[in-house]
């Protein structure tokens, strides 16, 4: 081994140290007994508990029903996008017309307004609607941006296919919607499923919407997390455990889709391996 | 060209020929999105420039006073708005900046490596998942005076022994690191699949004439993927805009407000303070400055032949 390997060998160590050092600390400080994580100098020798785990799910704070409402508004608003998404998607990427390129546009600005400046608008309406403190009303938040996310995305996906394919099936005498529901669709499942996990990790990590829109019977995993910490004291345990909960699920998700990862962050620029 | 134009052609025919209910079938396909995309774009749009053109009664109701261009005149006079936009564009050349040149940087590293690619990469893409209000707090607990992991480390190596998010300077590059420790992989993530789409006979044509890696890395990959290197700054520059949950949840724009950035700042003036008007004069600046980007971001796909 020469020396340029040893040294490329050895920044990537660094990097994944920088990287990864904060995760392995809020993991292994959710098993940490109380003692140990009050001590000023850090600790790694410890008998790990589950007390912090356990604390999160009794007494008065359960976050049961901040899990439950969690799994409902992020998942109905992936459902609804992916399901709304992948029809528009098709349908964009199959058809010209004049102005495509304004619509267009107007899709992916919508998908890039700020939150700070969409939550104003939508606090008001949700406000005179009485969708303030509903899961409903965090589902149809969500949508605000899922919704042009996956149409963006799904066309860029159905647009990589050629059209041929289809055309050939039609050719036989199936029907469009057949030719995009037999022929289309199967062929960018993959597609789906990035576009579906990118939703699902975008809105169950949201906390601007849902500390502005959600009362006490829907509010989400991110807010529990933030109201543990309080004017007087934090309770680090609990809140890396609930950290933990936070987190874990959408790295394994996000992780099972790296493949095609690169094409729905870049919103179809770029394409992957 | 030609076949492509007769494909099109083929294509306006064909929906011509299946119209139904006055939309062809790619319409009736769009139709349902389009309908409520408008209904949550284009209402809470128009709403919230009437919004920036009144006072906002909360009070019983909401109700909207015609106030003309008072919260416009005002928003061009206030200064702490102006101190805002300044410390938002520091905050945004200082994250996305470090986070390009870390990002391709450690793209540039694992391309080098011969095996463990894969293995690499996905630990490193970790943090890209995570709630960043999560990372927020996260940054917290590391930078803790008393128990912080991040906060002993600087103090035993004698690198600095304050409160890391209680003055203003070592605050603000404290929420910084904390969003370049997120965003990162994101860039490394884009880079690295330009990087992946280089034409191998190239590189190795370019090595066989004897130039050295930095020669051949300075003429002929960083030109090559310059493209790939745009969309991953226009990509991160959008969500840099859209995004301000870390601050929210370390510093919440103090100490002395050194980190209240744009966003920040309409939070408070609009839930605070209840100014819903005021805010929203602010909101539509800073949806400006995100259209511009998204506007950018298009033009490149355009330019690049990307755009489908």
């Amino acid at each position: 081994m020469n020396g340029r390997k040893i040294g490329i060998r050895a920044l990537i160590a660094v990097v994944l140290l920088w990287t990864l050092v904060p995760l392995l600390w809020m993991l292994l400080s959710s098993f940490k007994p109380t003692s140990s994580l009050a001590a000023t100098t850090p600790e790694l020798t410890f008998t790990p508990t589950l007390e912090h785990y356990r604390a999160l799910f009794s007494g008065g704070n359960d976050i049961g029903g901040y899990a439950v409402n969690s799994i409902l508004s992020a998942g109905i608003s992936t459902l609804i996008a992916v399901a709304l998404g992948s029809l528009a998607g098709y349908g964009l990427a199959r058809s010209e017309f004049r102005g495509k390129d304004h619509v267009a546009f107007w899709i992916i600005s919508t998908r890039m307004a700020p939150i700070a400046a969409a939550v104003l608008p939508l606090f008001v309406i949700f406000r005179a609607t009485h969708l303030l403190g509903t899961t409903t009303g965090l589902i149809v938040a969500y949508l605000s941006f899922n919704l042009p996310f996956a149409i963006w995305i799904m066309n860029a996906f159905f647009a990589d296919l050629p059209p041929s394919l289809e055309e050939a099936a039609m050719v036989d005498g199936a029907t469009r919607w057949t030719a995009f529901r037999r022929i289309a669709l199967p062929l960018v499942l993959p597609g789906v499923a990035t576009t579906a996990i990118l939703c699902l990790v975008f809105s169950w990590n949201d906390y601007a919407f849902a500390s502005t829109f959600s009362g006490p019977d829907s509010q989400t995993l991110p807010m529990a997390a933030s109201q543990l910490v309080t004017q007087t004291e934090i309770d680090w345990g609990q809140l890396t455990a609930i950290g933990t909960i936070v987190v874990a699920p959408m790295i394994l998700v996000g992780l099972v889709v790296r493949k095609w990862l690169v094409t729905g962050l870049t919103l179809g620029a770029v394409t992957g391996e | 060209m030609a076949v492509a134009a007769e494909h099109r052609s083929q294509a306006r025919e064909r929906s011509r020929t299946r119209r139904r209910f006055g939309l062809s079938f790619e319409g009736r396909l769009m139709a349902p999105a389009l309908i409520i995309l408008a209904l949550l774009s284009l209402l809470p749009f128009l709403y919230i420039i009437a919004m920036s053109l009144s006072r906002v009664g909360l009070i019983g109701g909401i109700s909207l006073h015609w106030a003309g261009l008072d919260n416009w005149s005002r928003l061009f006079s206030d200064s702490s708005v102006g101190a805002a936009w300044v410390r938002s564009i520091v905050y945004f050349v200082a994250t996305v900046g470090l986070e390009m040149l870390l990002g391709i940087g450690i793209a540039l590293l694992i391309y080098e490596l011969a095996w463990g690619r894969n293995l690499v990469l996905s630990l490193l893409l970790m943090p890209m998942f995570m709630a960043p209000v999560i990372v927020g707090l996260l940054g917290r607990f590391l930078t803790d005076s008393t128990f912080g992991l991040y906060a002993w480390v600087l103090r035993e190596t004698g690198i600095y022994s304050g409160d890391i998010l209680g003055s203003t300077t070592s605050a603000f590059i404290a929420v910084t690191l904390m969003d370049v420790w997120e965003w990162t992989p994101l860039i490394a993530l884009i880079v690295l699949a330009g990087l992946a789409s280089l034409p191998g006979p190239v590189m190795e044509a370019a090595a066989i004439d004897g130039a050295g890696y930095w020669k051949r890395l300075r003429h002929i990959v960083l030109p090559m993927i310059a493209g790939v290197v745009v969309v991953a700054l226009l990509v991160r520059s959008m969500d840099a805009i859209r995004y301000f949950d870390i601050i929210y949840n370390t510093t919440n724009g103090g100490p002395a407000d050194a980190t209240k950035i744009v966003p920040i700042r309409l939070y408070e003036t609009a839930f605070r303070f209840f100014d819903l008007g005021y805010a929203a004069a602010i909101g539509l600046s800073l949806l400006a400055a995100s259209i511009l980007v998204a506007n950018l971001f298009l033009r490149t796909l355009k330019r690049q032949g990307l755009a489908r």
